[in-house]
């Protein structure tokens, strides 16, 4: 049976995991290609115009997935640990891709309402019907859901950017590598919320404990952690992003306080690179004078 | 204490009857004006939601007019409304230091009767319970008020528009519930439509702010009702009151119906949209009107559920998405091409069935 992965959203975090737990059960897994243009503009077309970029990407993914596979595995984050919701859209993207799909492909979509072992065992069943074949590839590829329990290691005298974003933002090349190569080739070194530890991420003191949605109060968190640790912020924000909108002003407000760098960067799918260069070479002469007149 | 709550269209009166029921001193907000939204347009984060903005405008308004304890729904779930109060919280007290929010949770009845209303305005829950009553019963008067509005303006839109000032006088006066009994039997009498049917109906589904409060969706229900459209609605105070106490029954409903397309709820009203969206259709409604703010999570994802739910079943549906530059023109011609399609193809099938 040939599966196919959507390589966006969900996929920059879990992928590996999922990978390996589907080859796990014997089928075969296809990944969509790495999103480029046409696949924006694919995507574009078929969800409603005022939804994030994120949205319209995985929309074009699972159309390039439609003819090539038997089935298409998609989980749905509806909440986690603690009562977290996932963004409304990214709960609803699951029911827009069972209309555009119809019948076939077929949609393996396990609502994720808590755990993650229960969602996974009951999808892993329409894969591969015996329970201990599943229950062996759920053993073999949990390790790949572990995340990292040290704190990253920050040095002083380097000069360090935080890059604030949801990780299928900065995950995907289409997206980010412009903006990472900015801000590396001018000798910064970036760090974003993955290389945190989830004690970090999960923390619920302060504002971050009244924050609903699991991937937000991530994000907070991890701006309320590194804004003592870094030499600025960038803050990547798509378009008609829902949570993003309300937090990241909250973060707006803390680092004018502080009197810290803040570059805000909102996309969409008619953002051009050269722009937001320039914006942030401007971040950077910016933060650059300030470490100066500090010094 | 000068209490004051966002301003909500028709239902406005039904809020305040609350506030009066408890002894508070209330500050009555203004109607949703052109400066309204520019106020909170002024004031807000630029990518946030409109009726973040129109409610924050409302509330710059009513602080203004001398108002320092601000009532806002809350209750932070999937969708950022349950947010709006700490942001609009920061943002006031930038303005004037004084003044305080009240987030209202929605999801926990117990503690708006035990903790929060009596701890705000010192009274004992039972008084609350009165209060609630109150605008409970008050709000069927609002909601019957706009029905009957809505239905008389299709059929005879310019007695309509002669009889609405009083009448809405009339509703905001009722204050106990006898005067509130004798208010409905009045309001039945003056819209009575004598029999007459409007030619054609409209089912409006969408965000509830946006749906009730016709400073912010530009009187959609108006321009509906003098092109001959009479405008069917679910949303009101009411519903969403029962439906928080947990016996709005509707709410079931739409749940089920919208199962069809939406297996898992995005949050906010979407299932209900596209749970109503598919009742009327049963109820032989000839056009679905979707109204929500621009960029509104939820209801983008019913907007792409009642696409299909329109390609399934040829039910004609018009979108409609509201941001703080949406101009009444072009909402108006939008409006007139929706009816005169529903019209021509209504005329079409009466000519094929002979």
């Amino acid at each position: 049976m040939k599966i196919g992965l959507p390589r966006a959203l969900l996929y920059y975090r879990y992928g590996d995991f999922w990978r390996r737990f589907l080859t796990e059960l014997g089928a075969e897994v296809v990944l969509s290609r790495k999103t480029d243009r046409v696949l924006v503009q694919d995507g574009v077309t078929r969800v409603p115009g005022e939804v994030c970029l994120p949205i319209k990407i995985v929309a074009g993914h699972l159309a390039e997935l439609a003819g090539r596979v038997d089935a298409v595995f998609f989980p749905r984050l509806v909440w986690q640990e603690d009562r977290l919701y996932g963004c409304p859209k990214m709960i609803g993207i699951v029911d827009i891709a069972r209309m555009m799909y119809g019948s076939a492909p077929r949609l393996i979509a396990p609502a994720i309402k808590g755990g993650l072992f229960w969602p996974h065992f009951r999808a892993g069943l329409e894969v591969n019907p015996n329970p201990a074949a599943v229950l062996r590839a759920w053993r073999r590829s949990a390790s790949l859901l572990r995340r990292t329990e040290v704190e990253p290691s920050l040095p002083e005298g380097e000069r360090r950017v935080a890059l604030i974003g949801h990780f299928y933002n900065i995950g995907d090349d289409y997206i980010a590598d412009a903006l990472v190569r900015a801000f590396v080739d001018r000798g910064y070194r970036i760090v974003t919320k993955e290389e945190l530890p989830r004690r970090v991420l999960r923390s619920r003191t302060g504002f971050a404990g009244k924050i609903r949605w699991t991937y937000e109060r991530e994000l907070y968190n991890a701006f309320m952690y590194l804004k003592q640790r870094v030499d600025g912020v960038c803050v990547v924000i798509s378009m008609g992003c829902g949570p993003d909108s309300l937090v990241a002003e909250l973060m707006r407000e803390e680092a004018e306080r502080q009197g810290l760098p803040f570059l805000q960067l909102v996309i969409d799918e008619h953002t051009g690179t050269a722009g937001l260069v320039t914006r942030i070479e401007a971040f950077v002469d910016l933060s650059r004078r300030r470490v100066r007149a500090a010094a | 204490m000068r209490a004051t709550f966002p301003y909500l269209g028709y239902d406005t009166p039904a809020i305040r009857a609350f506030f009066d029921c408890i002894g508070a001193e209330v500050v009555e907000p203004l109607p949703v004006s052109k400066r309204t939204v520019e106020l909170g347009v002024r004031y807000s984060p630029e990518l946030i939601c409109m009726p973040f903005k129109v409610t924050l405008g409302s509330f710059i308004e009513a602080l203004e007019a001398g108002a320092d304890t601000f009532f806002m729904a809350a209750g932070a779930r999937r969708c950022r409304f349950g947010y709006y109060h700490y942001l609009q919280d920061r943002i006031l007290k930038e303005l004037d230091g004084r003044c305080r929010m009240v987030p209202v949770g929605q999801y926990s009845p117990y503690d708006f009767f035990f903790r929060v209303m009596p701890r705000v305005f010192e009274v004992s829950p039972w008084r609350v319970m009165r209060a609630l009553r109150l605008m409970l019963v008050k709000s069927v008067l609002t909601r019957e008020f706009r029905q009957g509005l809505n239905r008389l303006r299709a059929v005879d839109f310019g007695r309509a528009e002669e009889l609405r000032q009083p009448t809405y006088e009339m509703v905001v006066k009722a204050g106990t519930p006898a005067e509130i009994a004798a208010a409905r039997r009045e309001l039945r009498r003056t819209f009575a439509t004598n029999g007459d049917r409007p030619e054609v109906a409209v089912g409006l589904v969408g965000e509830i702010y946006y749906t009730l409060e016709q400073g912010a969706n530009q009187d959609l229900e108006l321009e509906l009702g003098r092109l001959g459209a009479e405008v069917l609605f679910e949303r009101s105070l009411y519903h969403h009151l029962r439906y928080l106490l947990g016996v709005d029954l509707s709410s079931y409903r739409s749940r089920r119906l919208a199962g069809r397309y939406l297996r898992e709820c995005p949050g906010g009203e979407a299932l209900r949209t596209v749970g109503e969206a598919m009742f009327y259709r049963r109820r032989n409604v000839d056009g679905i009107v979707h109204v929500f703010p621009f960029t509104c999570m939820p209801e983008n994802i019913a907007l792409e559920a009642l696409q299909k739910f329109s390609e399934e079943t040829g039910m004609p549906v018009l979108s409609l998405s509201f941001d703080e530059h949406a101009s009444p023109t072009g909402l108006v011609t939008r409006l007139e091409a929706f009816v005169d399609l529903i019209k021509r193809r209504k005329r079409g099938r009466r000519l094929h069935r002979g």
